[in-house]
């Protein structure tokens, strides 16, 4: 068989995995049966670590040691707004790092993570819920981002996945993910489609044409600090702002009643998806007043859930209309609108994108799965591609350098398909000028500062000449992840110039090592189950048990009993075998119970007497 | 296109035939045309384009050959898949393309410069055409002529009304011309022109906003003040275009914005207050406390405005 291949949904709220069987798509449950895997680690009083359902479950009482929306800090500078703006709400507590690299750290327990090695918790339980799937080692992966993404937090994704032992083959984005699934296996001549995807903490918007099994991406935009999220805030602050104002108390100020706001905002938010109205009842919100507990209580419509977060729903339509126009493609032209993400099943959303596009939104891929499937698709087309699909993507951001006058000049406009390349040729201003500094960026905007700063770069040992008379031509490659990558040529001499890197919020390669190797012996531990050894000892017993009946059971078989059982069992032994490799305890535990009962079936069979006569029994 | 005569690379996953496909296209220079490097001929219209790119791009993107053993080839497969798509971007796009074919016109072959006429003139037929008939029309008399000019009049409020509005505006023009004498064409036209101008600065004043949010004032300075253009009666663009043109330090500007926005919106306290504020700064001090006095007289508790009278 060949090599497994999973597709990752890392969301800001749920994850998903997903793989191909067979040529079919599936979503692959997690070890407790769900097929959403909350995207939240915690550390129990205990010091033991919690992951997904496990550790969303205990967030109330243990706030402070639990990490929610990680995917909000992926690749963020810590002095950047967006990062002070997303601290506001977070109830756990980031730390800046390092001064130079201007990063941040999660406190989580007695330790301090990067938030890739927190999303790597997030993936090596993913890892380890598609092990037990497949019943064999998953090392290959892709994984989606925010179309919206830029550089370095498509790095900061790619780093997880290495610190949790997985070759990312590639990062693709959500909605051209979410595309995948609903392109294929179906006969589609030529259609123009667009993807409306609002998750949990990001806005996406894309419109994409497909032809024969090509995916072509025309243009993406989108929002990286607009989803879900914000609207359950704007639930906690309809809900906290009355109290403040009777009982002069903060809710939001305490971690423990926030995270409780929050949930019951989440709650009341996807229950208005399907009734008018929702009674919210917080007992002893607040405990510790002098003058006695206090309790919330309130009721919602969602009449009054649509005037919260009319904006927010307003702010994803210019998105829309502005890709729209760059796509130069006008909403009643699209063959089908795609809603993905846990968002989209708002009613008003719903409304306002039928209202804009004049059609009923399409209902053939499910919003929480489809990009999770659309990897699985991505991953098998790479790999093992007998799958006629090619998905051609684009840069969401331009890309460009600082130039004189703190201005920004763009190399590589947006929406261009990747893989793709460009070069600007640099001179020398001084004399004998042997160094020179690149400041990398990316964004829409003249202004160098207030675009992304994705790394900076030192050409040194430039040859002495007179000002002017050196050229340096810089190239600037996208890969098809959408990751940049710099390197120089003197044009004169032809000979490459060295280039350092002095300025990126990325993980160093000795950090990354570190953090994969803690994750391993993590990893190692998880599968090493109390019960295991007790359940090896019992598998070996049952395998001799087989081994001695075998001979007997041949020539049974050879009686009238046919090869279909012993066919079986020997799917089950080398299951069960399998899984003593691998330390898979409760695996083995069911596997052991199976092949109890089919040696007790096939004992039975061979008493019986379906032997042969002229067998050599005495 | 000649094929260079290389033996194919051993020990490469890549068919032979490709392989000498690659060198080719790779060697390929400005004398291989953007027609050629897709296979598709001088006339051909855009869906073809994008067909013949797509189905290229199945053969020769990195993907298709993904962790295979391309030896030597990886470099010619992302540069000859890049030459595909830059094509595709110049051809899918009909100024672009019409540039580029000015420049070829001049060393193709005969038959792709019989493609290209072609094309060429099919563009001008068209626009001939469409020419044509309105000037045929202009010829006739009387009846005729109001009667087509009706039925674009109709088609017009039909498009009017779907949101059609570039197309109902080309209609209207092309009917006021056949019968200049209907007012309610004329006025027609000037409504749709001005709702579409209306629409157009909304458009442009959401992006603005957002680039206000983002805290981009230069760029949300340069959006709003387009959206004003595009309407000149929106005061809310000129009230934000004056508060970021302050947020940026060019009192000047903001000046003569918050000027224009107050003379569109008297009761808009705030924008006449940072006018004042703006007058102070440019030491017009007359003007201010002009401006200030009208705010109390609009807002009489408006602290700040009255502190500002007082320094003044």
């Amino acid at each position: 068989m060949a090599e497994p291949v999973i597709g990752i949904d890392l969301g800001t709220t749920n994850s998903v995995v997903a793989t191909v069987q067979s040529g079919t798509p599936v979503v692959i449950p997690n070890r407790s049966g769900y097929r959403l895997t909350p995207s939240v680690i915690a550390v129990a009083k205990n010091g033991k670590r919690l992951v997904g359902a496990l550790a969303r479950r205990q967030a109330v009482t243990n706030a402070e040691r639990t990490v929610v929306s990680v995917k909000r800090l992926m690749g963020r500078k810590w002095s950047s707004r967006s990062t002070q703006d997303a601290l506001a709400r977070l109830p756990y507590t980031v730390v800046p790092h390092d001064k130079e690299r201007d990063d941040l750290l999660i406190q989580l327990g007695e330790s301090t993570y990067s938030p890739p090695e927190i999303s790597a918790m997030v993936l090596a339980e993913l890892r380890l819920d598609a092990e037990a799937f497949l019943g064999q080692k998953v090392t290959k992966a892709v994984v989606t981002v925010p179309a919206y993404f830029n550089d370095s937090q498509r790095n900061a994704t790619k780093d997880a996945g290495r610190i949790a032992g997985l070759d990312v083959i590639r990062i693709i984005n959500e909605p051209t993910s979410a595309s995948l699934a609903y392109g294929f296996g179906k006969q589609i001549g030529e259609k123009q489609i667009c993807v409306f995807d609002l998750g949990g903490g990001t806005f996406d918007f894309t419109v994409l044409h497909m032809y024969k099994g090509v995916f072509e991406v025309q243009a993406t935009g989108g929002d990286s600090l607009l989803g879900g999220d914000d609207f359950d805030n704007r639930v906690v602050d309809w809900l906290a702002q009355p109290f403040l104002e009777k009982h002069g108390l903060d809710l939001r100020k305490d971690k423990m009643s926030l995270q409780r706001l929050r949930d019951a905002a989440e709650k009341a938010k996807c229950e208005l998806s399907s009734t008018q109205q929702v009674e919210i009842n917080l007992p002893f919100i607040a405990s510790k007043q002098p003058a006695g507990p206090l309790h919330l209580q309130g009721s919602l419509t969602r009449p009054q859930l649509e005037v919260l977060t009319r904006d927010l729903v307003d702010r994803c339509l210019s998105v829309c209309e502005r890709v729209m126009a760059e796509a130069k493609v006008k909403p009643t032209q699209l063959g089908d609108v795609l809603l993905v993400g846990g968002q989209t099943r708002m009613p008003l959303i719903q409304a306002r994108v039928r209202q804009m596009f004049g059609r009923e939104p399409s209902k053939s891929v499910n919003p929480d799965e489809a990009v999770a499937l659309g990897a699985a698709i991505q991953g098998a087309m790479l790999l093992h591609p007998q799958q006629e699909m090619l998905l051609l993507d684009v840069t969401p951001h331009s890309l460009g350098i600082a130039i004189a006058g703190g201005f920004f000049q763009s190399i590589l406009p947006k929406n261009t398909t990747v893989p793709t390349s460009a070069h600007h040729v640099f001179t020398t201003v001084k004399d004998d000028q042997t160094s020179a500094k690149i400041t990398v960026l990316q964004g829409e905007s003249e202004i160098a500062t207030q675009n992304e700063l994705l790394g900076e770069f030192m050409l040194t040992g430039l040859r002495k000449a007179k000002r002017g008379e050196v050229d340096i031509d810089v190239i600037f490659d996208i890969s098809a992840d959408g990751i940049v990558s710099v390197s120089a040529l003197d044009v004169k001499t032809g000979l490459r110039q060295s280039i350092t890197v002095t300025a990126s919020s990325g993980l160093t390669e000795e950090e990354i090592k570190t953090a994969a190797k803690a994750n391993e012996e993590w990893m190692l531990g998880q599968k090493e189950h109390p019960e295991f050894q007790k359940h090896k000892a019992r598998a070996e017993e049952i395998f001799k048990q087989f081994d001695e009946l075998w001979p007997r059971l041949q020539q049974t078989a050879a009686n009238g009993l046919g090869k279909e059982p012993m066919q079986r069992a020997e799917a089950a032994l080398s299951l069960a075998r399998l899984q003593v490799q691998q330390k898979e305890s409760a695996g083995l535990l069911a596997s052991l119970e199976r092949l109890e009962l089919m040696l007790g079936a096939l004992r039975g069979a061979v008493e019986r007497g379906l032997v042969a006569p002229r067998g050599d029994r005495s | 296109m000649a094929t260079l005569p290389t033996p194919a690379s051993a020990g490469v996953d890549l068919p032979p035939d490709l392989q000498n496909e690659l060198r080719t296209f790779d060697a390929a220079g400005r004398d291989v045309s953007l027609y050629d490097l897709l296979g598709i001929a001088p006339d051909a219209d855009g869906a073809t384009v994008r067909r013949a790119y797509l189905d290229r791009s199945r053969r020769y993107h990195p993907d298709a050959w993904f962790r295979k053993n391309v030896g030597e080839f990886g470099p010619l497969l992302s540069r000859v898949f890049q030459k595909l798509a830059a094509a595709y971007q110049i051809l899918s796009d009909e100024d672009a393309r019409a540039a580029y074919d000015r420049t070829l016109s001049k060393r193709v072959s005969q038959r792709d410069r019989e493609a290209l006429e072609r094309r060429a003139l099919g563009r001008e037929e068209q626009e001939r055409r469409q020419r044509e008939g309105r000037e045929r029309l202009l010829r006739t008399k009387g009846f005729a002529r109001i009667g087509a000019a009706r039925r674009l009049y109709e088609e017009a409020l039909e498009l009017a009304e779907g949101g059609e509005r570039a197309q109902a505006i080309a209609g209207l023009k092309a009917a006021r011309e056949l019968d200049p004498r209907r007012a309610e064409i004329a006025q027609k036209l000037a409504e749709v022109e001005q709702e579409a101008a209306r629409s157009r600065s909304l458009l442009a004043f959401k992006g603005a906003r957002e680039q206000e949010e983002k805290g981009d004032f230069a760029a949300a300075l340069k959006i709003y003040r387009q959206s004003l253009e595009m309407d000149p009666t929106n005061a809310g663009a000129a009230a934000a275009a004056a508060r970021c043109a302050t947020m940026l330090g060019d009192t000047q500007q903001a000046s003569l914005l918050a000027a224009r926005a107050v003379e569109l919106a008297p009761d808009d306290v705030e924008t006449r207050f940072l006018l004042a504020n703006a007058f102070v700064t440019l030491g017009l001090k007359v003007k201010a406390r002009a401006e200030l006095k009208r705010v109390l007289d609009a807002k009489s508790d408006h602290k700040e405005a009255r502190a500002l009278l007082k320094r003044v």
